[in-house]
């Protein structure tokens, strides 16, 4: 049986910006996705969820290119990007951040966000001794867009600092504001919320929503059913490598294999609130 | 010239040299991250191709050597520099596409000692054991320099050169491909998620750091006039690494004093003392110890080197009223948030409360 015939299904999907079909990875026989199918709707939040070995870090590695899959195919828009390089997808206009994250530490923050930019005219030797003008020019544009980013996500005062000195919450902000100086058509946001402080969490939300009415493509990992369930439009369950199911999240709450592979007692959450 | 500014010259033209060589594999270890130990490969090439460039053709001379062109200087060092970064090409080709640090570093030490094998063992190509030698003086004939005054002609055309290869290098690390660079040194899994080409990078880097041992080395055999296979032992790579190490990984200022202290202060300067009495090569493997012993003590209480990276601050602007994350409002998130919950309320038919 396809994992689309057990999806459940909800009113007709927008656009869909992101698409995988049977996609499958295995780590030395140990299976680790068995035929991930989904789509992510164009400019909504879709989360992505599911216990823990679900295959969902794996699943934002390969539709990244950090990770080639087995079998299966992945779209951007029409375009199949199977298997791409990650700098190819990224220059495709999809930025990803890490479960854990993976700042640029000798670097400083407002560098970090430097790097991002797509095409820089500085990056070529030719340019450097040739067309100094130009590559000055670029260069001064990125800084003033970056440190416009960094006034919004609040780490302004610390540009000048090295990236590996900042803390978790700050590190999260970082990863995040530097998708965004990409500017990028699809955001993969491994898990932002973990590990992170209630205020903070608030926050990244909002930075999210933002991205959100900027058109800007979501897909978020996240285990914290009330960020999900506040903020997502969508969402994917993933359970042994295969999507459970797909919906609205209070529709998930009334299949009982979601809620036998994942939910469990945080199916209550409405009551318990 | 007396006896001591001999030395003195002699002493300048290697930190000069080491400079150079410091710099090229700074760019492929201090700035992007490849662990090249290969690096002393890429200085013999410089130097095999620029001598074999300078010679005449090699019949009647006693040596076996290909090329034999009798190019003048600096255009047989530029055949050196670029002959060196086209070997990196191979090289590249062979290693930097599927290995990472660890594997990268043992492949290129294997590379390292092929490619010794082959120089030391096959005669026709650069000599053999014996090596090149007799290779002219550049320009010594045109300027009549003696072999004293050629030492410090040479040691300040070698300043001059190393000045121009700094300039240069300083234009590259200081520019987006220098942080470009820099990143992937970091994290090459961010780097390339960010849309940058790995692979390209680490080619370019290798193709300047190579160009900059092919330099060094082209600028070793026309000072010495004589190159053989004792002069690029595998284990001479890790002198350039305690160069960088010692003076500062990343910094092209640290470059120039890890090369004063490790290869002039101890490497080069102690062969001017008299030997032990007894104890003929002794002050060569008490040499090679302080050089471990140096690098160890770095490691352990100062890795960051004499003079550490740099740290790129941004252009100055003004400074008023910016928020920052001291005092970030939550109010406008909060209510998007709640903007948003209220909306999903409504698609669903509001089958939840907002929250």
């Amino acid at each position: 049986m396809s994992p689309l015939d057990e999806t459940t299904t909800s009113a007709p999907l927008p656009e869909v910006a992101l698409r995988c079909e049977g996609i499958t990875k295995s780590f030395q026989g140990v299976s680790a996705v068995t035929g991930a199918t989904f789509d992510v709707p164009k400019s909504q939040i879709t989360a992505l969820i599911g216990p823990n070995g679900a295959g969902k870090t794996t699943l934002v590695n390969i539709l990244s290119g950090s990770m080639k899959c087995d079998g299966g195919t992945e779209f951007i828009g029409d375009v199949e990007v199977t298997n791409k390089e990650s700098y190819e997808i990224a220059r495709l206009g999809l930025m990803r951040t890490f479960q854990l994250s993976r700042e640029l530490g000798g670097l400083t923050v407002l560098e970090n966000l430097l790097v991002a930019p797509k095409h820089q005219a500085g990056e070529s030797l030719l340019n450097i001794f040739f067309r100094p003008g130009k590559m000055k020019s670029v260069e001064r544009a990125n800084v003033q867009r970056a440190l416009e980013i960094l006034r919004t996500y609040g780490l302004y005062k610390l540009r000048d600092n090295r990236a590996r000195e900042l803390s978790g919450g700050q590190k999260k902000l970082l990863e995040i504001s530097r998708a965004v100086m990409a500017s990028p058509t699809i955001m993969l946001l491994d898990e932002p919320m973990a590990g992170v402080n209630p205020a903070l969490i608030d926050r990244i939300g909002g930075y999210i929503l933002d991205l959100k009415s900027q058109g800007v493509t979501l897909l978020m990992v996240e285990h914290n059913l009330n960020v999900v369930e506040k903020i997502c439009d969508h969402v994917i369950v993933l359970a042994e490598g295969r999507t459970l199911a797909t919906g609205r999240l209070e529709e998930l709450r009334a299949n009982e294999e979601v809620v036998k592979a994942y939910l469990g007692e945080v199916i209550d959450v409405n009551t318990a609130r | 010239m007396s006896a001591f500014w001999y030395y003195v010259f002699t002493l300048v033209f290697f930190l000069f040299d080491y400079f150079i060589l410091a710099m090229g594999l700074n760019i492929q270890y201090g700035e992007t991250g490849i662990l090249n130990f290969a690096y002393i490969g890429f200085v013999a090439i410089g130097a095999y191709v620029t001598g074999a460039v300078s010679l005449p053709n090699s019949v009647g001379t006693g040596q076996h050597y290909i090329l034999g062109w009798g190019l003048p200087f600096p255009v047989n060092l530029l055949i050196g520099g670029l002959t060196a970064s086209a070997f990196a090409v191979i090289v590249a080709l062979i290693s930097l596409r599927r290995l990472r640090t660890d594997y990268l570093a043992m492949v290129l030490i294997s590379l390292s000692l092929v490619l010794y094998d082959i120089c030391n063992n096959f005669v026709p190509l650069f000599n053999g054991a014996d090596g090149l030698y007799n290779v002219p003086e550049p320009m010594a004939k045109a300027l009549h320099l003696n072999t004293n005054s050629f030492i410090w002609f040479f040691a300040l055309v070698a300043g001059g050169i190393s000045l121009i290869m700094w300039f240069v290098m300083s234009r590259i690390t200081r520019s987006p491909l220098g942080r470009t660079l820099r990143a992937i040194r970091d994290d090459e899994v961010v780097a390339a998620a960010l849309g940058k080409n790995v692979f390209r990078y680490q080619l370019t880097s290798m193709l300047i750091g190579s160009f900059y041992a092919g330099i060094g080395g082209g600028l070793l055999i026309q000072f010495g006039g004589s190159f053989n296979p004792t002069a690029w032992l595998p284990g001479e790579t890790f002198v350039v690494f305690a160069v960088i190490i010692v003076g500062g990984v990343g910094n092209n200022w640290g470059l120039l004093i890890g090369a004063l202290v490790v290869e002039v202060l101890l490497v080069h300067l102690p062969t001017f003392l008299p030997a032990i009495p007894g104890h003929a090569g002794l002050i060569e493997y008490i040499d090679a110890m302080l050089i471990g012993v140096l690098l160890m003590v770095m490691l352990w209480f100062r890795p960051q080197g004499l003079v550490p990276e740099r740290l790129r601050r941004s252009p100055a602007e003004e400074t008023t009223s910016r928020s920052t994350l001291d005092d970030f409002d939550l109010t406008e998130f909060e209510s998007k948030i709640a903007a948003q919950s209220r909306v999903d309320s409504d698609e669903a038919g509001g089958r939840h409360e907002p929250a």
